[in-house]
């Protein structure tokens, strides 16, 4: 389930335009099985184009990109089967129940898993079990999309794609979705969150790229000891990037 | 969760929708008060031709009485001897009435003119023209595109709004659209389809009719769900996407159908069967003041088998006045011909007008093989003029050969056969629907393929 270097994602040179204005422009990615990227970057920086192309919603023009070392784009299915995606803002079908939800679309992904996968899931996002067999259309932003992360954890993929996975989310819930993460991590999930939230990502990133010009500019790595990574340089490198973009 | 599983969700997410749920129980609830209002209309109609052939009974038998006897008169005998002639419902009339309601379905004809008789009791109604009549096919044509844009509409725009269209989209798992549009397919044809079978079984209507039926409106329905993906994945948002079905639902069941109408109307001009009777009638009026021996002549062109029996004493003789309404049905002949051949016209393009128009050539099968078209009605014309010329060849020997026409002799009037039904397969319609809802299908599944590739490109810039 891994590339020659043992990137669960690798992505090199790539290359996407949308009609004249060229997005990405020779991005070099990797996620290591068991780590955390947070891609930061303006808007328009090319974060969900990013997401796109491990997708295979998108060919590249140039460069390849691989999901443990699979090719998205020549065989979506496979590339599909081994990440789990969580949209921003999604909302799921308000008819059904939070387990309904899930069990539907592990269904649609084909994915089999137990009764006792899908409670082991909500669990794990926080959502209480008194939530779980009523319908969504009650649910708060907060709870819904604790229902999406748990949809994704349920499919116990090799690699989760998160875009803005704490939009929404209040600081409680925050926390409780980086102890998610933790967990994933330990089972050596490989994790690509796209997000502007810089203080989640340093609670929780291994590694945080700066996306700008079309590819990563910059990539600090968290440290083994004392503070993870300096926010305040983070915050002026975000700034910085995200005026550039 | 197995695929049965999957195919139970999908089915609570679309029961659960109170939306989709109150379309179909509306779908239903319509198509079961159109088959009931059909066998309601059938069992009335059934109940006048009963009726009528009650008092039938009676006339004739009162008839016989006045006029029977060793002396009788053909003469009158024939005159006033109304014979009962119905055209009882087909068994699958209940669910498309067809012109059934408009034209007459009971006609007692006596041995005069026949044309002066055969549009005499025409009850073309305006009042119900107009609107049309409520029955399953009505329903079907009208209504059912109704009930498929309700469903359909959002497939696409309703995913993409809710921000779940890139999560489906990202699922390794295939078939979700195909499942979703078979679903609300299957729910919309058994809402439908349900109230049919059981009107069938009430009516005992054939098998391979309700068959033929709900084949027709299994094609019509696909049509609109070939019609919902098309313009659902080619447009961005719900409510555009539903106002372009509610457009295309005007322009093909109401305005091109409507303007259709008016051009064939304006192309083929057709008289009124009345006008038949009234030339008629003017002829034979006419008659009264012709020389006798110049009615005999123009009889005995068609009729020389009585040639040499037309001398007669006095001023007034039965066979002269039947031989000159026998004349006044032959002067109009041509114009018979004419006004059949121009209803026939008007039948044929509006058959050819199904082709093109799915609406239109649903109509024509379903009223082909329920025999309540135009063509049926001018069977049970035909059927009527078949037995009207028995009945003048029945009385000729008694008029001709001066026989009395005795109580025994009223017995041996020929009565009318119902006729055999006429209902066909309109296999030229059916496969004209076929290839067109083949097309919408295809269009709307590479649309639906073609979208589902740019909503990926077009994810995020």
């Amino acid at each position: 389930m891994l590339d020659d270097t043992g990137a669960a994602i690798a992505i090199e040179g790539l290359h996407h335009s949308y009609g004249s204005n060229a997005v990405l422009r020779g991005l070099d990615l990797t996620v290591r099985r068991g780590e955390i990227y947070a891609l930061l970057g303006g808007n328009g920086a090319g974060k969900s184009t990013t997401l796109s192309a491990l997708l295979g919603f998108l060919a590249p023009e140039a460069g390849t990109v691989r999901v443990c070392g699979i090719d998205p784009v020549s065989d979506p299915r496979a590339a599909r089967a081994a990440m789990a995606y969580v949209p921003e803002n999604v909302s799921l079908y308000e008819h059904l129940s939070a387990r309904e939800n899930i069990g539907y679309f592990l269904a649609l992904a084909e994915a089999k898993r137990g009764e006792d996968a899908i409670e082991n899931s909500l669990s794990a996002v926080g959502l209480a079990p008194e939530a779980w067999d009523k319908r969504m259309s009650g649910f708060s932003k907060g709870m819904r999309q604790k229902v999406a992360i748990a949809l994704a954890l349920a499919r116990d993929v090799p690699v989760l794609l998160l875009d803005e996975p704490t939009s929404g989310l209040d600081p409680r819930a925050v926390l409780e979705f980086n102890r998610l993460l933790d967990a994933a991590r330990e089972r050596e999930v490989a994790v690509l969150m796209v997000t502007h939230d810089i203080v989640s990502a340093v609670d929780i990133a291994d590694r945080i790229g700066f996306l700008g010009q079309g590819r990563i500019e910059e990539e600090r790595e968290a440290s083994a000891t004392g503070p993870r990574f300096d926010l305040n340089a983070l915050h002026d490198r975000y700034a910085y990037a995200g005026a550039a973009a | 969760m197995s695929a049965s599983s999957i195919w139970s969700a999908e089915l609570r997410l679309l029961l659960r929708s109170g939306r989709n749920l109150l379309a179909l129980i509306l779908l239903f609830v319509l198509s079961s008060a159109a088959v009931l209002a059909g066998i309601a209309e059938i069992e009335n109609q059934r109940e006048t031709i009963a009726r009528v052939e009650a008092e039938q009974v009676r006339d004739l038998a009162a008839v016989a009485d006045a006029n029977a006897g060793p002396e009788g008169d053909p003469g009158y005998a024939a005159y006033y001897a109304f014979m009962l002639t119905q055209d009882p419902p087909p068994p699958l009339a209940f669910a498309a009435i067809g012109q059934r309601d408009l034209q007459p379905y009971v006609l007692r004809v006596r041995a005069l003119g026949l044309q002066a008789q055969l549009y005499d009791s025409e009850t073309y109604n305006p009042e119900l023209a107009l609107p049309g009549v409520f029955d399953w096919a009505f329903v079907l044509i009208y209504l059912l595109p109704l009930v498929v844009i309700a469903l359909g509409h959002d497939l696409v725009t309703g995913e993409r709004e809710t921000g779940r269209l890139r999560l489906l989209l990202s699922l390794p798992g295939s078939g979700l659209w195909r499942r979703r549009i078979g679903l609300r397919y299957g729910a919309v044809l058994a809402a439908l389809g349900l109230p049919l079978i059981v009107g069938g079984i009430v009516m005992a209507a054939p098998a391979t009719g309700i068959a033929v039926m709900l084949l027709t409106a299994a094609l019509y329905c696909a049509f609109w769900f070939g019609l919902a993906m098309l313009i659902g994945a080619s447009l961005r948002t719900s409510a555009t996407a539903a106002a372009a079905m509610m457009g295309c639902w005007i322009v093909l069941t109401l305005i091109l159908p409507t303007l259709a109408n008016a051009a064939i109307a304006r192309s083929v001009p057709v008289a009124k069967g009345i006008d038949l009777t009234l030339a008629q009638r003017e002829i034979v009026h006419r008659g009264w003041d012709v020389p006798k021996e110049q009615t005999f002549e123009r009889f005995f062109v068609n009729h020389s088998e009585w040639r040499g029996k037309e001398e007669f004493e006095g001023r007034f003789h039965w066979k002269w006045y039947y031989a000159m309404h026998q004349v006044g049905d032959e002067a109009v002949a041509a114009d018979v011909a004419e006004y059949r051949a121009s209803l026939s016209k008007r039948e044929d393009l509006t058959r050819k007008l199904g082709l093109i128009l799915p609406g239109v050539g649903t109509m024509t099968v379903l009223h082909r093989i329920a025999d309540t078209d135009i063509l049926g009605q001018l069977a049970y014309q035909d059927s009527i003029a078949a037995y009207h010329a028995g009945l003048r060849q029945f009385y000729y020997p008694y008029l001709f050969n001066d026989r009395m026409f005795t109580r025994g002799d009223f017995a041996q009037i020929p009565r009318y056969e119902t006729r055999s039904g006429t209902g066909s397969l309109e296999i030229a319609s059916l496969i004209a629907l076929i290839i067109l809802t083949m097309l919408v299908l295809v269009a709307g599944a590479l649309s639906l393929s073609r979208q589902a590739s740019q909503s990926r490109a077009k994810s995020q810039k």
